[in-house]
Order: C-alpha cells, then structure tokens, then sequence
C-alpha cells in the first residue's frame, strides 16, 4: 500500500496542494493514486525502496500527531527486518544519538554563541556575518600560536634555561666581524615614558625578547637518543604556518562557495528571492521589524528604480554613451591618481622614518609615521572614492562592489609598499651599494634586519588597534550622543551611524595580512593579534549596541563571504610572497636570530637533509622525484575530470528539470482546458435532452 | 500522556526528538516557554491549547509581520483560530530551527505566505506578502504602480510554467536558488 503523499480533496490542481490545518485526519490519509511531487511522499512499506530505517520522520511537513502514528507504524514493521539490519539500525540509531548530543555540547562550548545570536536577531545576517568572520580569525590566530608556542617557543626557553647550548658561536669568516655587532639593550637609565614607547614601538626591553626573531638561539640540541634543531624547527614552524592558514580559509571558502554554486549565479533574479527569503524571522523586537521592513522597502524601490535606469541607459544616444564613458574613463584616472598618491606618501613616510633616530617622545610619532599614513590615506582615498563612485552614474550594486575593490587594492598595496621600501633600504637598493658589499645586506642601518621587520608589523597591528579604540571612544560615542540628544535638522538627518560591513571585514583582513608577514619575524604576533581580536570583538559588540542603528541596504552574506575570504586569499598570497622572499634571497643578520650562521634561511633544510640517514634521503629523494610526482599529477588530473564531469551532467540535469517543469504546466493547462470544454459540451447536452 | 508541569516524560522526550530537528535541550526549553504561557492550575494536560493571542506575547514572535500566519499555518485546530498545542508548538520549533532541512523550511515558508490558503502564490497573495514586507501602513506601503511592476517582475522570475501563480515546487526552486534562506528562516528560542 503506497501513500503517496496528501490530496487535498476538490482541488484541481494535483501538484501543489499541501494538508490544510482544518482537515481531518482521516481525510488527510486518504490513499491517492495520483503522483505528487511537491508534497512529501512517504512510503509505508519500509523495505520496498531498501532504505531499512524509512523515511527522516522529522522531515516530513505534517503535525506531531500524524507523524506519532506514522512512527508506530514503523515501529510495527520492525520486526520483519533480519537480525543484521537491525543490529545495524540501532548502531546507526544509537551513533546519531551520540552525535546529536556531541553536537548539542560543542555548541555549548562554541565562543560567543549567544552573543552571535543577538547580534544577528538586532542587526541581521550581514553584521552577523562580520562577527563570526572575526571569530573565526580569532581561533586561526590561537591555533597558530599554540603551533608556534610548542615547535619553536618552548623548546626555546627549555634549551635557553638548561644553557647547554654550547654551539653558539657563529664561525664567521675572516674581515666579516663587523657584522656580528648588535647590541640591542639600552645602555644606563632610561625614563619612565621609555618604557611606554617601548611598549608601543617593540624597542628597548622588547627588542631583545621572545617577541622578536633576534632572540632565539641557533642552537642544535643533539642528545643521545634526541635531535632538536631550533633553526629548523623555526622555518619549519613558519611554513607550516601558512599551509595550516590557507588549508583553513579554503575549507572556508570551500563551504561558502558550495552554498553560492548550489544557487547557481543569477537564473532566478533578484525580486523574488528578496520577497521570498528577505525576511530575517530571527529579528526581535519592534525596532529592529521596523528597520528591516524599510530596509526592504528601500532595497526593492531601489532595484525597481534600477530598472528603470537601465531602461533609460539603453535609449541613451551614441553622443550620451560617448560622454558617459569619457566621464567614467576621467573619474578612474582621478582615482588611480589619488590611489598612486598614497603610495607615493607612504613611501616617503617609510623612508624617513628608517633613517630617523631619537629617544624622544616625536621619534615615537615618527616611529609611527608609516603605520598613520597608511590608516589616513586608507581612511581618506577610500572616502574620495565612494564620491567619486556617486557620479559615475553607475547601478547601485555595482558603485558598492567598485568601492569595495578600490579599498582592497588600496589596503593591500599600501602594505606591500611599506615593505618593497623596507626590502629595498634592507638590500641597498636606494643607497650606493657599497655599503652591503660586507654583510649581504645594510648592516650599518639595520644591525638585525629580521627584527626591525617584526618591529615594523608589531607597530603596525599596534596602530590598527589603537585606531580602532580612538574612533570609537572619539567619533563613534560622541557623535551617538550628539544625535541623540540634539533636535538640530542637520544633526538629525545624519544620525546614528550604520554599521558599514564591507569596510569592517576589510579591516580585519588587513590585520590578519599584517599578521601574516610578521610572522617570522615577530613569532608572538599571532597571539598578540588573538588578544587583539578578542578585544575589537568585545568593543566592537559594545559600540554596535550603543551607537549604531542597523544598516538601509541589507547586504548578502553568503556572497560576500567568498568575496572576504578572496580578499583574504590575497593577503596570504601577499605574505607568502615576502616569507619566500626572505627565507630564499636575503641574507639572514650575521648578529642575530637562528639563522645567522647561513648564507640564507633555507640553506638549513639542505644542511639537515644532508645528515639524514641514506635510506631516509632516498626516500625524500624519490617523493621529490619525478617518477613520483608524475603519476600523482596524473592522477590528480583524472580526478578533477571525474568531478567536472559530475558537476556537468548534474548541471544538464537541472535544465532538464526544468524544461520538465514547464512541459507540466502546459500539460495541465491543456488538460484543464479539455475539462473545462467537455463539462460544458455535457452540461449543454443535458440542457438539450 | 501525564505530562508534568516542570518536566516531560523521558520517553515522551525521546519521541519528540525523534521526530523533530531539536535537541534535548532545546525541547525542555520549549517546555518550559509553553508552560509559562499556560495557567498553573491548567498545566496538567498536554493536549491544551493556547490561543494564539497569547502565543504571540512572546518576544520571538512578537515582532515578526508574518506572526498569525505562522499560528494559523501549525495550529491543528478546527476552529481555525490559530490556537497551538504544546505539539504544534514543537512543529513550529522544528521547521524553523537550526537543523531543519531547506525542504521542510520552504514548505512551511510557502504556507505561511499563502493567505488564502489555495495552495498556490497568485496576484493578491504577493501583495499580501509585499505588504508585510514593507509595513502595512499607507506611508510605508509601495505605490500601486511599483507594487504592479513587482509582482509583474517576480512572476516574470518565478513563474516558470506562466499560468499566473507561483506553486509550491516553483517556489521551492527559487528558494533552493537563495544560500540565506536557511540562516533567515530561523526562530530559536
């Protein structure tokens, strides 16, 4: 007996009937013959389709009683399964079991659940969004630390406290003892405020710490049945590092991009999915329903009103087109003038900064000079941008994406600026090259060239911080309390400010970069930025109950996600590069760090492959090897075709479908039609008889 | 079904987990939110049903537009007042929970928007719909001519076999198109 779903009696539709709530039970179990798709098809008979266990009653759109009974009914059935299915019934029963509750725990444990919770029920799913991309970088940092912390970290200080590190000295060649001069410990008293720069700029009693590269021993700790080498342990960790960081954000990105290509583009346009799915029913409270219903209002008057232009875009005349574009192709050389602009400044800061000395308190100001010229010219440019967006008479949606990726290229490049001018004063490019004739590099500048880069990062997450609590002590608090307690005209149109998710996430990301570059120099900077990004969590969740109202356009969470993680991507792949750069081309600083006996950093890996034994060298010589990677390659290749085949004939199969779909309702149309005409060809016979 | 005021029965418990998308926890919640609607002296019985005035106090629901649509779509009541028993409330948490399929969520999302309940999305549904959307009052509602192009637009979108409604299977295509339906279609207690 096959029940095939819930017919709804006298509706003429077959397809798309559902039980209504005032129906009978009794009505509603009525067998039909006739085939429903839409509506949930539940099979009586459990071992007709092999699926032992039936069909997932809590997935059936039905009230508790039906499906009460429908579980008896199954519970009846049971015993006609063989011993081995039921065994395996209850395992799969009692594991589900299992995993619900480990699942019901770990969400338990999950940082910040409930505080996530509220944010999105105030302030909807894109300001959600931002937040749980925070915490998600937060447990990146503290997984990198705890990594960092046991491979390079604590075998450090044991080594360092036990002291037998006896092959500390560095054999260096005849003529080069100049450049093991470093003497980074401040000589005599020092005053009070010192020891606040030296907070603030990693100098003084920081430089010499476990914070930076220049501390840690080259040591090779070798016992009798024990082998610890510190410097390879060091780049090791390094690498490691980053492979760790990109496998976690392309599993992300893997996630985010399986939702965005399970939706597939735009084959259903955006009206239908903004008032079908743009209610938010996790919102409370009538202040925030209130927002979200202009929000929404606002978004399809909007789009409505962006059809129209493009209506009216497309009647434009050849001469209009012309103009439009000369305008556009103009305001994009302004930008990419203004854009070039900060560069310019920035590495005009970064030079005169490297070259300044000073105790004082202006050095600090100074020390800071590169790190506040990237946060104002990324605060300004970006700000000129979106006004010069307005008047490229671009659609809305896409003025939001231009400025968006002109803040990326700004962020981004802005960094890599700030370290071809260090790399390029490191190397000598910009003064005469004699001076690194000695050492390799600029020794007279830069005694241990490893840590100043870290210093240069560690002041540049610093500054990030610090502005992030400056605006909001200094811009966000007063102005909420400007607007809430002035009745000016002005002051009221302005009003609270929105929370800007774009530029937010941006910002986050330009940390983690920083993050990124520093790594090697300054391996405590991951858990520097995981305390840094729990705080900014906790201020940032402060500020945005007290000072700000949600946002007049939604944004789209999940496709923006891939669009951070991208932008992510990017600054790993930035990092990456200079890591590969110093670890494979610089010279490492004679005078410091674990390194300073080589004549680069990966000259260590070849030294400790070199002492492996030969069975273990053949072996990594064979995985190097051709007759290895070959047929891995080969293999990988028939692999993705499979999965682009898949993914192709998955794709047909949707179309197919689809095609199907309409082939129906011209099917019913027709059929309702012959109805309609033989009811009237009968109805007027009787009339005739 | 001797139900206690402060506590469910272990199997009842393992029933209702079983066939809905909540864990433990988050039925003994409900519970304990059912039972704070209900009078002390009326507790006793599992099978009572809250009017849906009372339902709608509670914040989760209180602001939603949608809110009597929601009681009337699970009430299984025959008077069609949108009364729910502590069962139909538990359904209610199922479809809009976390782990709730996207199947089961459009189903029910597509009843709640069916006013009329005839089993299809025609004109005035969508205006219905459109209204909720917005705010029901006149300044905050569309003008005729943007709600007209609208819908025009959505059932330009939507309608895939054109006869002028949008069915269920349709509108679960569209759905199954939108990645935050999902997270959107969520109440938790």
């Amino acid at each position: 007996m096959d029940w095939n779903g819930i017919q709804r009696p006298g509706s003429v539709m077959g397809g798309h009937s559902y039980p209504g709530p005032q129906e009978s039970l009794r009505l509603r179990r009525r067998p039909s013959n006739v085939a429903d798709q839409s509506s949930p098809q539940f099979n009586w008979n459990p071992d007709q389709n092999g699926d032992e266990t039936g069909p997932d009653l809590k997935a059936l759109p039905l009230p508790m009683a039906l499906k009460k009974s429908m579980r008896q009914v199954q519970q009846m059935k049971i015993p006609i399964v063989s011993r081995w299915q039921s065994w395996r019934m209850h395992k799969s029963k009692k594991l589900k079991g299992f995993r619900d509750g480990a699942g019901g725990a770990l969400a338990y444990v999950a940082l910040w659940r409930r505080v996530l919770h509220k944010i999105g029920g105030n302030f909807g799913g894109g300001v959600q969004s931002y937040f749980l991309f925070l915490r998600f970088l937060v447990v990146l940092n503290f997984l990198s630390f705890l990594l960092i912390a046991s491979f390079v970290l604590i075998p450090s200080i044991v080594f360092q406290s036990q002291s037998f590190g006896n092959n500390n000295e560095v054999n260096i060649s005849a003529g080069k003892e100049e450049c093991t001069i470093y003497d980074p410990n401040p000589q005599g008293l020092v005053h009070f405020y010192t020891y606040f720069i030296d907070l603030l700029t990693g100098t003084g009693f920081m430089e010499y710490s476990y914070l930076f590269y220049g501390y840690y021993n080259n040591t090779v700790e070798i016992g009798n049945d024990f082998s610890y080498n510190i410097p390879l342990a060091y780049l090791l960790t390094a690498g490691f590092y980053f492979i760790f960081c990109l496998f976690c954000i392309v599993i992300r990105t893997g996630g985010a991009i399986r939702i965005a290509v399970k939706t597939g583009g735009k084959a259903v346009g955006g009206y239908s999915m903004l008032v079908f799915t743009g209610w938010d029913y996790g919102l409370q409270g009538g202040r925030a329903m209130q927002l979200k219903q202009n929000s929404i209002r606002y978004q399809l008057q909007v789009e409505l009103e962006e059809e129209r232009i493009k209506l009216k875009a497309a009647s434009l005349t050849l001469a209009q087109i012309i103009g439009l574009y000369s305008l556009r192709a103009f305001l994009n050389l302004v930008v990419l003038t203004l854009i070039g602009a900060a560069f310019y400044g920035i590495f005009l800061a970064t030079e005169f900064s490297q070259g300044y000395t000073g105790t004082d308190f202006l050095s600090l100001v100074v020390e800071y000079l590169p790190s506040i010229v990237i946060t104002v010219a990324n605060f300004l440019v970006p700000f000129l941008c979106d006004q010069i967006a307005l008047l490229e008479r671009h659609t809305p949606s896409t003025t939001v994406i231009l400025a968006l990726l002109r803040a990326v290229f700004l962020r981004l490049v802005s960094l890599g600026v700030l370290l071809f001018t260090l790399w390029s004063q490191i190397t000598c490019r910009t003064v005469e090259r004699g001076t690194c004739q000695l050492c390799g590099y600029n020794h007279a500048l830069y005694p241990c060239w490893e840590t100043r880069v870290g210093q240069e990062m560690y002041k540049l997450a610093m500054f990030d911080f610090i502005t992030v609590i400056a605006v909001m002590i200094l811009v966000e608090f007063p102005r909420r309390m400007v607007v809430d307690n002035c009745s000016w005209k002005l002051v009221k149109f302005v009003g609270r400010q929105e929370f800007v998710v774009p530029q937010n996430v941006l910002g986050l990301v330009y940390g983690q970069t920083v993050v990124w570059v520093g790594a090697l120099f300054c391996p405590l900077l991951p858990v520097i930025n995981t305390v840094k990004f729990i705080i900014i969590f906790y201020c940032k969740r402060i500020t945005l109950f007290t000072n700000y109202r949600p946002a007049n356009r939604t944004f789209r969470s999940t496709s923006s996600n891939i669009f951070f993680l991208v932008v992510l991507l990017f600054g790993w792949i930035m990092s990456c590069m200079t890591l590969i750069y110093s670890v494979a081309v610089i010279h490492p600083s004679m005078s410091c760090g674990p390194f300073r006996s080589l004549t680069m950093m990966w000259s260590v890996v070849p030294d400790s492959f070199y002492s492996l034994s030969d069975t273990t060298q053949d072996f990594l010589r064979y995985i190097g090897s051709q007759a290895f990677s070959v047929p891995l390659f080969t293999i990988a290749c028939v692999a993705l075709a499979y999965v682009a085949a898949m993914a192709s004939v998955y794709g047909q199969s949707v179309s197919l479908l689809r095609a199907q779909l309409k082939l129906e309702g011209r099917d019913k149309k027709f059929l309702v039609k012959q109805i309609e005409e033989l009811s009237s060809v009968s109805k007027s016979r009787g009339e005739d008889f | 079904m001797g139900t206690t005021a402060s506590q469910l029965p272990k199997d009842l418990l393992s029933e209702y987990q079983e066939l809905t998308f909540l864990t433990k926890q988050e039925i003994l919640l409900a519970h304990k939110r059912f039972s704070e609607l209900v009078a002390k002296e009326e507790r006793s019985s599992n099978s009572l049903r809250v009017p849906m005035e009372k339902i709608l106090t509670m914040p989760e629901l209180k602001s939603n537009p949608f809110r009597k649509r929601i009681c009337h779509v699970f009430s299984t009541s025959d008077m069609k007042d949108g009364s729910l028993t502590f069962e139909d409330f538990l359904d209610l948490l199922s479809a809009f929970s976390d782990s709730a399929t996207l199947e089961i969520k459009s189903h029910y999302a597509f009843r709640i928007f069916d006013f009329d309940d005839d089993g299809t999305l025609d004109c005035r549904d969508l205006e219905n719909l459109v209204n909720c959307l917005t705010g029901e009052t006149d300044d905050t509602r569309l003008t005729p001519e943007e709600m007209r192009q609208l819908i025009n637009n959505i059932l330009e979108e939507s309608d895939i076999d054109k006869d002028g409604t949008v069915n269920l299977s349709e509108f679960q295509h569209v759905i199954s198109r939108s990645p935050d339906f999902v997270s959107s279609f969520k109440i938790v207690l």
